[in-house]
């Protein structure tokens, strides 16, 4: 079984030490850009000694130590870069299921991007700032994209990184992190989680929040949505199209902290059915041409709307 | 995504936006239409807006990370400094955050028609700001 997986920060990289142990899986790729910084030691597998290697380096290495006969390639690479996505499409067209452990919106649109047009599952984990819990979704071709998700969830994308400007005198030095970082303990649950959904390791049916959460993540828009049980087939155990044409993304919130106006409690989880939205135009734009012809037709349409 | 330099943002320019903005034209008067240019891996929409008594130069940019990331539109006009106004006239009009619906930046519902359409309501706003002091529609929540 061939899983492409996009990030290995410290949740991806947790991931991919539960699943690459499966021994159904015999190949992986990852990509992943980053170095391993300072901040990442007390929450990574690595040691301080690691710090300013490339992270795909150091997850080939641990990868190859406890399954030596896994094929794994490691590619210090951007999902979203242009000028890859022709080998990136390939990878997809490959493997048997995508895993996604990006912490950008940009890079999920592009894994999305990827596996629909492959026509294959993924699936995709998320820690919430300061973890407080977490999501995990699963896709299936030809079912609800990252963008119908979004929308549903009412997410948002900032228009810019709150970041400090950058020390160009010292380009090395530790830079502040962005967000509220999660322990390494929440971080583990998390991806725990994100590893038995991808397996197809269904946990046991969740209690159901006896109301609603707050203003976090909104109320199931749907009949299809309440507290519907993740469906049962394994993405391995019933190969590349096992959930067929499902038309929803399926999605568990699992919370590790009560937050008065988020969770309720701790350790409770919810479980969603995201319908395909008829207005997405992410997965539901009308169809266009390609290669050349695309470039084409774009240069044509500029033209026209330059001229106006 | 890349608007101009991957094949899903090629698609989504010439399946969603390159007929959205089609169809806003159709009909208008030439000087109201929108007009593209392609600037480095983005666009600019340069267009005018009427929403009452004065007309506006207007420019809204499409970054190469389009739709993910909203359209940033600002007024070429002169305006006094008023509420919602960024630096460099640009306009407040995605709140980071905000759980209201018109405020929320949503790529896979949302043109970019529909932050020219929002750029008019802000500009009927600022109008009704500038003769009586007050901002009419709510802070964004």
């Amino acid at each position: 079984m061939h899983l492409f997986q996009v990030g290995a920060g410290s949740g991806g990289i947790a991931v991919l030490d539960l699943v690459v142990r499966d021994p159904r899986v015999t190949r992986v790729t990852l990509v992943e850009p980053d170095v391993y910084a300072p901040h990442n030691v007390y929450r990574y597998l690595f040691p301080p000694s690691a710090v300013g290697r490339r992270k795909s380096e150091l997850a080939a290495e641990w990868v190859r130590a406890i399954r030596p006969d896994v094929a794994f390639e490691a590619l210090a690479a951007d999902i979203t870069d242009p000028a890859r996505q022709e080998s990136f499409a390939r990878l997809a067209g490959e493997c048997d299921i995508g895993i996604c452990a990006a912490d950008n919106e940009a890079a999920k649109f592009a894994f999305d991007a990827l596996m629909r047009a492959a026509n294959k599952p993924w699936t995709l984990g998320e820690v919430l700032s300061g973890g407080i819990g977490g999501w995990v979704h699963r896709f299936a071709p030809g079912g609800a994209c990252y963008g119908c998700v979004a929308s549903h969830l009412q997410r948002e994308v900032k228009e810019a990184p709150s970041a400090p400007p950058p020390d160009y005198s010292s380009p090395n030095a530790t830079q502040p992190e962005l967000t509220i970082p999660a322990s390494k303990a929440s971080i583990a649950v998390i991806a725990g989680l994100h590893a038995c959904v991808t397996l197809g390791e269904e946990p046991n049916p969740p209690t159901p929040f006896p109301k609603k959460e707050g203003g976090a993540e909104p109320e199931p828009k749907d009949e299809n949505t309440p507290s519907a049980p993740l469906s049962p087939p394994s993405f391995l155990g019933k190969g590349v199209g096992g959930l067929g044409s499902s038309p929803h993304a399926e999605s568990l919130l699992f919370s590790l902290q009560a937050v008065p106006g988020v969770f309720d409690a701790a350790f409770r989880s919810r479980r969603l059915r995201i319908p395909r939205s008829p207005t997405c135009l992410t997965c539901g734009a009308p169809a266009a041409p390609a290669g050349d012809a695309l470039d084409s037709a774009v240069a044509d349409a500029l033209a026209r709307l330059g001229g106006q | 995504m890349g608007l101009l330099d991957t094949e899903p943002g090629k698609r989504r320019l010439l399946a969603v936006e390159v007929p959205a903005i089609e169809r806003y034209n159709t009909g208008r008067d030439p000087d109201f239409r929108i007009c593209v240019t392609r600037v480095g891996g983005g666009l600019v929409l340069a267009y005018a807006l009427k929403p009452c008594y004065n007309v506006y130069r207007m420019e809204t940019r499409l970054l190469s990370s389009y739709p993910i990331v909203p359209p940033e539109t600002r007024v070429l006009t002169p305006l006094k400094h008023c509420p919602h106004l960024l630096e460099g006239q640009t306009m407040c009009l995605w709140r980071q955050g905000s759980t209201r619906a018109a405020s929320r930046w949503d790529a896979s519902q949302f043109t970019c028609v529909f932050a020219v359409v929002a750029a008019w309501r802000w500009l009927l706003c600022y109008e009704v700001w500038h003769e009586t002091g007050e901002w009419p529609l709510p802070e964004a929540k």
